[in-house]
């Protein structure tokens, strides 16, 4: 029953079907098919900034005299109705080109239908290193697809270890934390490389756990990162209810600063949202209102006018995966996939959140100038603040309010 | 210790006001109702809709949704469960659907993020060293408090002692001039009224989701399994049975499994005691 609304509401959002130009008007435009949660504020940012780019690509012609037009499926955050989501989108639509993805274990589920279908998918929202993996083992059947964003887990994890390093044992002083995560795909892949790398810097990790993404209490948990003697308690959110997971933990008063990946904390009212309950949270971010690029700041304020809302994460990748596409499409001189990939396979765009450049397993690239973590803060009136890395810090990490004040 | 007893107490609460209602529907008008768990969730629904959207003081907002749930649940026996009653399948059915719906309406009016309801104590209390969420001891005491008063009202006054008679013999009450139909519709009210309360006292500091009723309506059902089909001092006894055994699974095991908990209890019930722990053996 459950099921019934997403495929009721599964939505077909035409984008740039206005006929304006007689010669583009004989052409058919070029499809992108969004395979995205829609009810989830990642999938409706995904379209949003889909729209976004596909208008501005139209204004100024489209690409090979045809224009751009979207439509999107939902694929919700349940592999069968991802499967569904694919397969309306490549044999029902005939989509040029599929932008999207959330859920990594959804997205794990895709790929076979992706592949068969011999359509191009770039990811904007999954970070299982498991999902480009398949590029390496099987690459004629798996050639199609790229992560133009989230950084993988993997790296990600690597870039908390650099947090870790330099914020929580270099500026706050801890050297011993705990790790609280989801029991989910890109979670299991990216926690051993986070004790690992803490552990070689001289972090020693008290607790981990990793639970079930319905759990609603999370006391019992609190108290064992208490009990465990932790400092600092890492977290690895995307799916679980953070709301609830933050609101607990403000009323625990558990005595030690926490951050890590939330990704429900990247909404700009997550913050109002919980009552102000989240100040004091670090939370990784790929996009701030900040000049990461020349493009950042055009593009944040642009997507605030036209949808009232800041961007969570899937917007800079999407927007960038339309423009990257469209590129390449140019470069390439027609939409056939096998010849729009040897041009991505060789693509070095600056996106609106750093250069894009894929590896042989067609994973986006982190390092400096690419695409890196952001790590934001929470901080007093639930204003944000980004306290690392510093060459794009906006201000200085603090200590939550209970804690600041023993 | 002390921390297992209290947050065990609290569970327990939460437990005993959704098995108090639905056992006590049960065991007065014989009606197994599937939908409430949707009463719980539709408390908390509209505890957030009063607070957040319309900007309600919290306790207006309370009263308010206590009070459109249980003319939910009067409308819903009145309308619903009534014509079919005669077959008990068929109530089953009605209540079944009516959960379902409700829980694809707050699906589609909500969207599937959670909510929140603002809390009405929203710092710790320091209990013998312990600090405790003051909202779970608000919740606490406001189920000893509603339990406390339902009882009363049932063992103490003319309407209770109607609602007694009815429950153990509709006919015979009828008889006696008692008018079965409208205790059923009063009883179905105070039963959906509890399990709203339960979903505006734990929606601050549990997750408000249109799912919500789904783990409500099992742990409900368990609690009741075990303490025994239509026995309040049963249900009570099971919450508290239930409530501190899940505490215990997840301070001491592991979180994950308190869910576990209350699906061996109905196993051993079943197995050990099918009639519950102070349920009625009734011969077919």
């Amino acid at each position: 029953m459950r099921r019934l609304v997403p495929l009721v509401t599964t939505a077909l959002f035409a984008g740039g079907l206005a006929l304006s130009a007689p010669a583009s008007a004989a052409r058919k435009p070029i499809l992108i098919g969004l395979d995205t949660p829609i009810q989830l504020q990642v999938g409706k940012d995904t379209i949003a900034a889909v729209k976004m780019a596909v208008d501005e690509i139209n204004a100024k012609g489209g690409v090979l005299g045809r224009k751009l037009s979207y439509v999107a499926a939902d694929e919700g955050t349940d592999p069968q109705l991802g499967v569904s989501a694919i397969n309306k989108l490549t044999s029902d639509d005939h989509a040029d080109v599929l932008i999207g993805g959330y859920d990594s274990g959804v997205q794990l589920a895709e790929e076979p239908h992706i592949a068969r279908s011999k359509t191009i998918w770039l990811g904007v929202g999954a970070a299982s290193p498991n999902i480009t993996a398949l590029v390496g083992k099987h690459y004629g059947e798996y050639k199609y697809i790229f992560r133009v964003n989230p950084l993988n887990s993997a790296l990600q994890a690597t870039q908390i270890v650099d947090f870790a390093d330099h914020v929580v044992k270099g500026k706050l002083h801890r050297t011993k934390v705990a790790i609280l995560g989801e029991s989910a795909i890109w979670v299991r892949g990216l926690v051993p490389v986070l004790v690992k790398g803490l552990e070689r810097d001289g972090i020693k990790v008290t607790y981990q756990q990793l639970f079930d993404e319905t759990m609603t209490d999370f006391t019992p948990l609190f108290a064992r990162v208490k009990d465990s003697g932790a400092q600092f308690l890492l977290t690895i959110l995307s799916h679980a209810n953070s709301d609830v997971f933050i609101k607990q933990l403000y009323e625990a008063r558990l005595p030690m600063p926490y951050g890590g990946i939330d990704v429900k904390s990247m909404t700009p009212n997550f913050c109002s949202r919980v009552n102000g309950d989240a100040v004091g949270e670090t939370t990784v971010n790929f996009i701030t209102r900040a000049p990461i690029t020349k493009k950042t700041i055009p593009f944040w304020d642009k997507f605030v006018k036209e949808n009232g809302r800041a961007p969570v994460y899937t917007a800079p990748g999407a927007y960038n995966a339309v423009y990257l596409y469209a590129w390449a499409v140019k470069k390439a001189g027609t939409t056939n996939a096998d010849k729009v990939i040897k041009e991505l396979q060789k693509a070095d765009y600056l996106g609106v959140a750093g250069r894009i450049k894929f590896n042989k397993l067609h994973d986006d690239l982190d390092g400096p100038g690419y695409q890196n973590l952001l790590f934001v803060q929470w901080q007093k009136g639930c204003k944000r603040a980004v306290v690392w890395p510093e060459s794009v810090a906006t201000g200085k990490v603090v200590l939550p309010p209970w804690v600041a004040s023993k | 210790m002390l921390t297992v007893l209290i947050y065990g107490a609290v569970t327990s609460a939460i437990l005993a006001m959704l098995a108090v209602g639905f056992t006590l529907i049960f065991g007065v008008a014989r009606i197994l109702n599937l939908a409430h768990g949707a009463f719980y969730a539709l408390g908390a629904y509209c505890a957030y809709s009063f607070t957040a959207l319309l900007k309600l003081p919290l306790i207006v907002s309370a009263l308010l949704s206590v009070g459109i749930v249980a003319v939910f649940g009067m409308a819903m026996e009145r309308v619903l469960v009534r014509p079919l009653r005669q077959s008990s399948l068929a109530v089953l059915m009605i209540t079944l659907v009516t959960a379902l719906t409700l829980e694809q309406v707050l699906f589609v009016v909500f969207g599937s993020q959670s909510k929140n309801v603002p809390a009405f104590v929203n710092f710790p209390l320091d209990v013998g060293g312990v600090s405790v969420d003051g909202q779970r001891l608000l919740a606490l005491v406001i189920a000893v408090v509603l339990i406390g008063a339902l009882w009363l009202f049932i063992q103490r006054t003319r309407l209770g002692s109607a609602i007694l008679a009815v429950s153990q013999d509709p006919e015979a009450a009828q008889y006696m001039g008692i008018p079965a139909n409208r205790i059923f519709t009063l009883v179905m009210g105070l039963s959906a009224a509890l399990a709203g309360a339960a979903g505006v006292i734990a929606g601050p500091f549990l997750s408000v989701r249109p799912t919500m009723d789904q783990t409500a309506m099992i742990t409900a059902f368990s609690v009741v399994i075990v303490g025994g089909l239509g026995s309040i001092p049963g249900s009570i006894l099971a919450a508290c049975i239930i409530g501190f055994s899940q505490t215990l699974v997840a301070f001491y095991f592991n979180p994950e499994w308190t869910g576990t908990v209350s699906l061996v209890a109905i196993l051993l019930t079943l197995v050990i005691r099918p009639s519950g722990l102070m349920g009625r053996v009734v011969n077919a």
